[in-house]
């Protein structure tokens, strides 16, 4: 689409000139998500402050044949938000207020634009907080969250996005502004708005959205342990979980991943370990003492040759740096790397990681480890020199086979990214014909024409036709937190 | 018509055990397998019959079919767990497969499947979902929609598909298992789904407290409690609360029972916190009483005569307030957490009393029986359309009679 031949200033009128981009700069700067391999340059940005003003968009688009797609913070590692087909971003970004908060009866309505973080942090006077929290939450927003349904290291206990979203405002590709869900859990009918969450804006764009809330845990322990070996630490995930402890959060890395982060930050980490595992429990203080002693007793028999249990909230900030610094220490190792978002069996883990390691070896490559123990949700990196074409190549190679061995497992290719460009190939093996066909009808229900981020989650027009040249987030020199898995 | 609708004869079942109501179908069919539920299906799009799917019949023997029903499509056939790996807490079984089953099945492993509906012996895992049916622990445990993460469903144009998948966290693909938890049978025929599953808890205990009318509506004695999350806060009226099991009977204006299950020091914390706020119970039972206590409690839904079944957001028993006083009240149930409550009105014209619940921030989600009354609320015309071409998309022959 030529910029030049569509007309802005209607947009302009409603927005002002602040609420329209379309320089090239501004252009270029909303052509990718945190998927960087896949650029498409919008032909403008528009940025509404209301419902009222996205349904104008929407309104607009639909008279002009124009795609819109809604954006979040871009964080996504699966290209959901590159406008792929040009057209209009719908960046949420100043839509980021929260609108009410029933402490009573412990909701909020939000807009989409709202950082994660943010929202708990506003919540934390009334003792309460939004339970998802995925890496990404110092930045991403509950909007952007809703669209990929994202997890989060503590999902294993609370769940995904998807169980604490009430209800959600959304504006129809007709520019209809409607209430899916609300403020009570349950809807008369099928419940619209959970075909919504986590249909990465292809179904409608979600402008407020009413969050569920918790009251804050009393107390938290934060546990690390390392062992000889990784098995053994997939074993003490399996043997908690098998003993009915649901821990808040279960997390992984391997031998290669503490080497690269204990390289960089110097925290102490094991060296000499095939595994660390980190356990944190949350809940009443009275219940903690007792998890912990049975988690480390579970943890031992398996082979722990240590524990550390964070003693105060400096600690416990400590190990979950180590855990949230593995990415930006993949990228101080090497100039490339990609990182995958399978999912298997927990059963499994230990075989899907070793399966990994074969994959990355047979091709000559490095591949680390950091993972979502409790819920069998893998991220595979596999590293790279991104000025080898044949080593790029390969890494592609690898990354694929990764994800088709967890689809062998019984498995997913994606746990918490969303499929958006980079998995879309893949859902030809995921799925079959006809279950891709139900859900092409249920998208064309929403969308008949296919103007909400079109391209996205199913295969059809320019998904490269199944080519593996799209699979793997290319992150080349990622530093420090800068992105989050 | 094939009476068979492509299927042999044997499958062929009475049509007598089918009823809804008056209305009886005309052919009544139990396949043996997901492909034939689907060939059922296409034989029966084919010849344009409406088909309404048959779980345990918990519920539709006393709905009434949307549009028409000249077949009934037993599912219950389709009775085995096909996959469970306690250590994965996921379960794969078959929708005809009874909650009982399932229950016994997991709590010999010591786990759980949070699923709650009445006459849970009858009661099937496809009918649970598909009604998106819940009960005493809805808040605490979440909805069916909550817990599905994948489910294979027999569309009427005669195609098996699938969505979702096994494991527990998974955003591959639009969630069409979700969208037919709810569905009521509307759209597809679930023939298989894969659930997310618990660890049974250390302690059940239950506290069983008889209450006056003004005691059900006193906010500040109740205010404390959402905060504790005890597992169930449900309120019966005194005619509800006669058909608890004899350890949790109680006489009085209003019953609640509340249920804590959770680790054991924490379970006793809670317990001391609660009996705090609101005094010494009149009864306290445990264990697995506490199980047979919530059952009954989902029971209590299943009264006879017209119900209204209401949703809304709030979380204590105050949000009676407004309607202690009725006479009609003695049978009411409210599972308060989840904010749902369960009417049997005494007039079958109940206007007035909708709309005052509606005042009260209740919302109408089902009726049931013979009550005539004006909705207080508009329809949802805006999202009609909607609902309609999904529907087209997922059954264009329109044949599935979404029961209500």
């Amino acid at each position: 689409m030529n910029p030049v031949r569509l007309d802005l200033a209607p947009l302009r009128a409603l927005l002002g000139d602040d609420g329209v981009l379309d320089s090239r700069a501004a252009r270029f700067t909303y052509e990718a998500d945190a998927l960087v391999i896949e650029k498409h340059p919008p032909d403008a940005i528009v940025l509404p402050r209301s419902s009222d003003e996205v349904a104008a968009i929407v309104r607009w688009a639909r008279a002009h044949g124009v795609p819109i797609t809604a954006r979040g913070a871009g964080t996504g590692l699966a290209g959901g938000a590159t406008p792929e087909h040009g057209g209009l971003v719908l960046s949420l970004n100043r839509m980021d207020r929260v609108l009410r908060v029933d402490s009573e009866r412990m909701f909020a309505w939000v807009q989409p634009g709202v950082v994660n973080l943010d929202l708990s942090r506003q919540l934390a006077e009334h003792d309460l907080y939004y339970a998802p929290d995925p890496a990404s939450q110092q930045v991403s927003t509950v909007g952007g969250n809703v669209a990929t349904n994202a997890g989060g290291p503590h999902c294993l206990k609370y769940g995904v996005t998807f169980n604490h979203v009430l209800g959600v405002v959304a504006v129809l590709e007709n520019g209809d502004v409607v209430l899916l869900g609300g403020e009570a859990p349950d809807s008369p009918h099928f419940d619209l708005a959970s075909a919504l969450i986590g249909s990465e804006g292809t179904l409608a764009i979600v402008t407020e959205i009413c969050v569920r809330l918790l009251p804050k845990p009393q107390a938290v322990k934060t546990m690390l342990f390392d062992f000889e070996t990784i098995e053994q630490s997939c074993r003490a995930v399996s043997a908690a979980i098998a003993a009915g402890i649901v821990p808040a959060a279960m997390e992984i890395m391997d031998r290669h991943t503490v080497g690269l982060v204990e390289a960089w930050l110097g925290i102490g980490l094991p060296l000499d370990a095939g595994a660390v595992l980190l356990i944190e429990v949350d809940g009443p203080a009275v219940s903690l003492e007792a998890q912990v002693e049975r988690i480390t007793r579970l943890a031992e028999n398996e082979g722990a040759r240590s524990v550390r249990v964070a003693r105060d909230e400096a600690e416990r900030a400590a190990i979950w740096k180590g855990r949230k610094s593995a990415f930006g220490a993949y990228g101080r190792a090497a100039s490339g790397f990609y990182i995958m978002d399978g999912v298997v069996p927990r059963t499994r883990l230990a075989e899907a990681l070793a399966g990994v390691g074969r994959l990355c070896a047979e091709r000559g490559l490095e591949s680390g480890n950091v993972f979502h123990a409790g819920d069998g949700n893998l991220h595979p990196h596999v590293l790279f020199d991104a000025d080898d074409p044949t080593q790029q190549a390969a890494a592609l190679e690898a990354s694929h086979e990764i994800l088709r061995m967890c689809i062998r497992m019984g498995g997913s290719i994606s746990g918490e990214h969303g499929v958006g460009i980079e998995k879309r190939p893949m859902m030809r093996e995921l799925f079959a014909p006809e279950d891709l066909a139900v859900m092409e009808r249920l998208r064309a229900a929403f969308d008949p024409e296919r103007r909400l981020n079109p391209g996205k989650i199913l295969p059809g027009d320019g998904d490269g036709g199944g080519a593996p040249a799209q699979l793997g987030g290319m992150h080349p020199g990622a530093e420090g937190e800068g992105a989050w898995i | 018509m094939s009476l068979a609708l492509g299927l042999g004869r044997e499958r062929a079942v009475t049509v007598a055990g089918y009823a809804i109501g008056l209305q009886v179908p005309r052919v009544a069919l139990r396949p043996a397998t997901p492909e034939e539920a689907a060939e059922a299906l296409r034989a029966a799009a084919a010849d344009r019959l409406a088909v309404v799917l048959w779980g345990g019949g918990t519920r539709l023997r006393r709905a009434s079919p949307a549009r028409g029903y000249d077949v009934a499509l037993d599912l219950g056939a389709l009775d085995r767990v096909l996959e469970y790996e306690p250590e994965d807490l996921t379960v794969t079984a078959q929708c005809g497969v009874t909650l009982a089953t399932l229950a016994a099945t997991l709590g010999a492993r010591g786990q759980e499947l949070p699923l709650e509906s009445p006459r849970a012996n009858d009661a099937t895992l496809g009918g649970t979902l598909a009604w998106n049916g819940s009960g005493p622990r809805r808040r605490r445990f979440g909805a069916p929609v909550d817990r599905i993460l994948g489910a294979r469903f027999a569309l009427s144009d005669g195609t098996l598909a699938r969505a979702g998948g096994k494991v527990v966290k998974n955003v591959a693909g639009h969630p069409v298992h979700r969208l037919l938890c709810g569905s009521r049978g509307g759209l597809a025929a679930i023939v298989e789904a894969s659930l997310k599953l618990l660890p049974a808890p250390e302690t059940r205990v239950a506290l069983v407290y008889g209450l006056k009318d003004w005691e059900v509506a006193d906010a500040a004695r109740w205010k404390p409690l959402p905060r504790l999350e005890p597992s169930f806060v449900t309120v019966l009226g005194a005619t509800a609360a006669r058909a608890l099991p004899a350890a949790a009977r109680v006489e009085a204006p209003f019953v609640a029972a509340i249920g804590i299950e959770e680790e054991r020091r924490w379970g006793a914390e809670q317990e001391r916190a609660i009996v705090a706020v609101l005094g010494a119970p009149t009864a306290r039972v445990e264990g697995d009483a506490v199980v047979a206590l919530a059952q009954a409690l989902a029971d209590a839904e299943d009264q006879d005569g017209a119900r209204l079944t209401l949703t809304s957001a709030h979380l204590t028993p105050a949000a009676l307030a407004p309607f202690v006083e009725r006479a009609d009240a003695a049978r009411l149930v409210l599972h308060a957490p989840a904010g749902r409550l369960h009417w049997f009105p005494a007039d079958e014209n109940a206007t007035t009393l909708a709309l005052d619940l509606h005042q009260a921030g209740f919302r109408v989600i089902d009726t049931r029986g013979p009550l005539t009354f004006q909705a207080p609320i508009p329809p949802e015309v805006a999202i009609t359309p909607l609902r309609a071409r999904i529907k087209d998309g997922m059954d264009p022959a329109g044949i599935l009679s979404g029961a209500r």
